[in-house]
């Protein structure tokens, strides 16, 4: 008998009813709803702001919330994709999170230039970007948790985008609580650092999603 | 070819039931259909066999991201893929670190890396304190006479890699000799 006979032998006698994983929609399903309650709990325990009525009819406001959500909803998607194998075969909508990105650094982009006169700056800074972070660990590490369970063969993708969809929740409280309309300050310490969040996705999902 | 598909999928259903034999079929047929796709992009049949049985484990740990109601061989060959590129990931690495022991090697040259002026058995005792593979590898060329070679191909490296370990061991001897 040889090493493969042997190991097929081995393989086969450990085989018993296996339950399949959840379709990738299944699954993304649950951490959009947890991420989104994980949302409202954090905006009832730390309060909306109080401007959200004037901010809402605001329309650079309104369609940088729309497409930061649409990015966290297809981010949330593509992760749960790619912890298949196989992308579930359906590679295009794994590499899906690009289209809003690109919608929101266009409308960033957009909403900068049409912030004349610039709104003032509020006097702090870095505090915006730590806030994110922590608000952030919770849903990044529960997604994270939740990978390890599957088979990613594209570990590093996963990671940068789990936690692309993470920090996303955390840029949407930080909006939704802040009083701040300056847009220069919430591409540098809010929008900003999710680049650098996106990098560091990439190696945690080397560390923590390789299998 | 569709018959043959739709053979693999029952399989696999059939083995996500629990049934073991179904199972093993599926396992054999598979590493059937894999064994040349991995001979294609490999040099050593030894290569091809180890890494169709780390894809073979990787299938098994994978199996529940198996969807009955999707084709098996992309999935199969997405895990296939995924193996193959991590070996070559390493394999490369691997050559990168040897050549730069190499161009060390050169320097030296032309003292011949596997040949002493000492006799092995009057350094014996210090060759079993090296690690254990510099020691095995030293053992089999010296007391028992393989050349660099046929060592390689006893104990499944390659040969270049034999030669370097030998070096190591060597300098290491060399150091330890002279204090």
């Amino acid at each position: 008998m040889n090493d493969i006979e042997q190991l097929v032998a081995t393989l086969s006698s450990d085989m018993q009813p296996v339950k399949s994983a959840p379709h990738p929609y299944k699954l993304s399903l649950q951490w959009i709803g947890a991420a989104a309650l994980y949302l409202l709990v954090t905006l009832a325990l730390t309060g909306l702001r109080p401007d959200w009525r004037e901010s809402f009819v605001e329309p650079w406001f309104v369609a940088e919330i729309v497409t930061l959500f649409a990015l966290f909803i297809v981010s949330a998607l593509g992760t749960a994709l790619l912890a298949f194998p196989d992308l579930h075969q359906k590679r295009l909508l794994a590499f899906a999170p690009l289209v809003p990105a690109v919608l929101f650094a266009g409308v960033i982009l957009l909403a900068w230039q049409a912030d004349t006169p610039p709104a003032p700056l509020p006097e702090h800074s870095i505090e915006c970007t730590c806030s994110i972070l922590l608000t952030m660990l919770l849903p990044a590490f529960w997604t994270f948790y939740s990978l390890r369970r599957y088979a990613s063969t594209h570990y590093r993708l996963a990671g940068s985008i789990a936690l692309l969809s993470a920090f996303s929740i955390g840029a949407l409280w930080l909006r939704l609580h802040e009083v701040n309309d300056s847009i220069a300050h919430v591409v540098e310490w809010h929008y900003l650092p999710m680049l650098g969040v996106g990098l560091l996705g990439l190696w945690v999902g080397r560390l923590v999603l390789k299998w | 070819m569709s018959e043959q598909n739709d053979n693999l999928e029952n399989l696999m259903r059939q083995s996500m039931a629990g049934d073991q034999r179904a199972y093993a079929a599926l396992l054999t047929e598979t590493a059937r259909l894999l064994k040349p796709f991995l001979s294609r992009r490999l040099r050593f049949s030894n290569e091809v066999d180890d890494l169709l049985q780390e894809i073979l484990l990787s299938i098994h740990k994978a199996r529940h991201t198996y969807d009955g109601k999707r084709p098996y061989k992309p999935w199969v060959y997405a895990i296939a893929k995924f193996r193959l590129l991590d070996h070559l990931r390493a394999h490369y690495a691997d050559h990168l670190r040897h050549a730069e022991d190499y161009d060390e090697l050169e320097e030296i040259l032309p003292d011949d890396v596997t040949e002493t002026a000492l006799s092995y058995e009057s350094i014996s005792a210090e060759v079993e304190k090296l690690p254990e593979k510099q020691a095995t590898i030293l053992r089999l060329m010296h007391q028992d006479g393989y050349t660099a070679k046929e060592v390689a191909a006893k104990i499944g490296m390659n040969e270049s890699a034999v030669k370097v370990a030998a070096h190591r061991a060597y300098k290491i001897l060399r150091e330890r000799l002279e204090r």
